[in-house]
């Protein structure tokens, strides 16, 4: 049985020609009706992840990818299809988590880690666990409004890959931090994989997928173009960056 | 290099698939990720201290001195002005402060909800934390002042006084469920709701007594709906009179609507409320 089902899966965002946000602008525009242009994000996109695997997914900005990672955890919903999860995710996204600049780096943490699935209990004894990943012992105590964006993005995959139950999702998973955080972070990563973790994983990066992914999706235009090996996938990645043709899957 | 700390991290073997989330552990997740939420919002309002909370007591008490000190000459055939104003006050200022941090709390807490799946609904509720945390308070010191004037409450009384005032909190998180997904999509919805507190505080009668009005005019009173919250507790606690069976229906339907309605809206744009941060 898959971890994670995805049938049929289509995602449109409708874009206003004209962009009204405050309730004075929706009366004043009453007589002067807006225009709503389809963007179709996802169509029709299914695949399932198996349990232990590790899924990567390539394509070029604005093919869909960050929008299926966000169906995926559930941040939103498909149009049409279903997602089935058997298995607890938990999702780095966007080059780490957010976080509450008006509170130290500790309360973030149980803030970050009760959203994620972690008992109060659990976190507080993985608190010095989480703080020594992201090298970030020191600052405990200082407000997150003080830190460098690496700082933060440093504590957000500290909290998740402590966090982290069943299935890991990432978005860029090696675009944050030094040289030296970077392969902490991949040893993280081969820790979870020997586990027995599964993780979907989107990244620009062929080495990432193919050193890091048994099997890859390639999605262009909202579409899945390719699903195979993650060697295979990242040719044709390179390929269509190179062509600007993705062709039939 | 991997240093030690991290070659010694325990790895968390991976649950079986079978094993989806839910059960005792998903329900102790939730209950810490709402106890952190209410801790949280605290520290961040009042700094994390005592002193901090103490200044959100003193604006309504500062309220209270000022009205008192004027509206008592003008009152001052009506014994009971002083207690009526102050239960007036603290009712308001909870209904006031409620509405507002309910409304803007999904855009406050967004992080939360476009990084991660979190229920919105624990993100609107838990916002309302801090003005419960302050009525609570405020009740200790308006029982206080009661004792002071000779109307010591009676257990009964404060039982019905209870109630009332968790009325009035399921109104504040029906209307919160409501206008906080709404908030997203109509970015003054804030400035509007400020406008209709402003304009509120003066509908209900707070700094007035309700008898000074003519008897025609109260239903319109009664439609604003911490008037009736505000009266009857009022008539329990002061005078000790309990309100008519109606009109404890007509408050219970007033919390039903409420609820109905921003549940509606919720349900109707609350799966979206992502796509709006």
């Amino acid at each position: 049985m898959s971890a994670i089902q995805v049938q049929s899966v289509s995602k449109a965002f409708r874009i206003p020609t004209v962009r009204r946000e405050t309730v004075r602008e929706h009366v004043l525009g009453l007589l002067e009706p807006r225009r709503f242009e389809r963007l179709q994000v996802l169509k029709d996109v299914s695949f399932e992840v198996q349990p232990g695997e590790a899924l990567g997914i390539m394509g070029r900005n604005g093919g869909g990818k960050s929008t299926l990672l966000k169906i995926l955890c559930g941040v939103y919903p498909p149009d049409s299809g279903t997602v089935t999860r058997r298995a607890a995710i938990t999702p780095i996204l966007e080059l780490g988590v957010g976080w509450n600049p008006e509170l130290d780096a500790i309360d973030n943490v149980c803030l970050i880690g009760s959203v994620m699935g972690l008992t109060l209990a659990d976190i507080r004894r993985r608190m010095d666990s989480i703080l020594a990943f992201a090298e970030l012992e020191r600052f405990a105590n200082l407000k997150l409004k003080h830190y460098s964006s690496g700082m933060a993005s440093r504590l957000g995959y500290a909290v998740a890959f402590e966090a982290v139950r069943e299935v890991l999702v990432l978005d860029e998973i090696f675009a944050v931090g030094d040289a030296g955080f970077k392969e902490k972070c991949e040893e993280r990563y081969r820790e979870l994989r020997k586990a027995g973790h599964t993780i979907v994983l989107v990244s620009h990066d062929p080495r990432a997928v193919t050193e890091f992914c048994s099997r890859a999706l390639l999605l262009d235009k909202g579409v899945i173009a390719m699903d195979g090996p993650a060697s295979a996938v990242t040719d044709r990645y390179l390929s269509l960056l190179t062509h600007g043709n993705a062709g039939a899957a | 290099m991997m240093n030690a700390s991290v070659e010694t991290r325990r790895v968390l073997p991976a649950a079986p698939v079978a094993d989806a989330p839910g059960g005792r552990e998903a329900a102790g997740a939730r209950a810490g990720l709402i106890w952190t939420l209410v801790r949280t919002d605290f520290k961040v309002r009042y700094h994390g201290t005592i002193g901090g909370f103490v200044w959100a007591l003193l604006k309504p008490l500062t309220m209270f001195a000022l009205l008192m000190g004027v509206f008592s000459f003008l009152f001052a055939s009506d014994p009971n002005y002083k207690l009526n104003l102050i239960i007036g006050l603290f009712l308001w200022d909870f209904f006031a402060e409620g509405t507002k941090a309910g409304l803007t709390s999904l855009h406050a807490r967004g992080f939360l909800l476009t990084k991660a799946r979190c229920p919105a609904w624990i993100l609107i509720v838990t916002s309302i934390s801090n003005a419960v945390i302050t009525l609570a308070v405020f009740t200790v010191v308006v029982v206080g002042f009661l004792a002071w004037a000779g109307h010591p409450p009676s257990i009964g009384a404060m039982l019905l006084f209870f109630a009332y005032t968790a009325a009035l909190l399921l109104i504040v998180v029906g209307f919160s469920l409501g206008s906080s997904v709404l908030f997203l999509r109509y970015r003054d919805l804030n400035q509007v709701w400020d406008l209709m507190v402003q304009a509120g505080f003066f509908l209900a009668p707070i700094i007035y007594p309700l008898g000074i009005l003519p008897e025609r005019f109260h239903i319109y009173l009664y439609l604003w709906p911490p008037t009736s919250v505000i009266e009857f507790a009022r008539a329990v606690l002061v005078t000790g009179a309990v309100p008519t069976l109606t009109a404890h229906l007509y408050l219970a339907g007033a919390v039903v609507l409420s609820l109905a309605v921003g549940m509606l809206i919720y349900r109707r744009y609350g799966p979206r409320a992502a796509e709006y941060l």
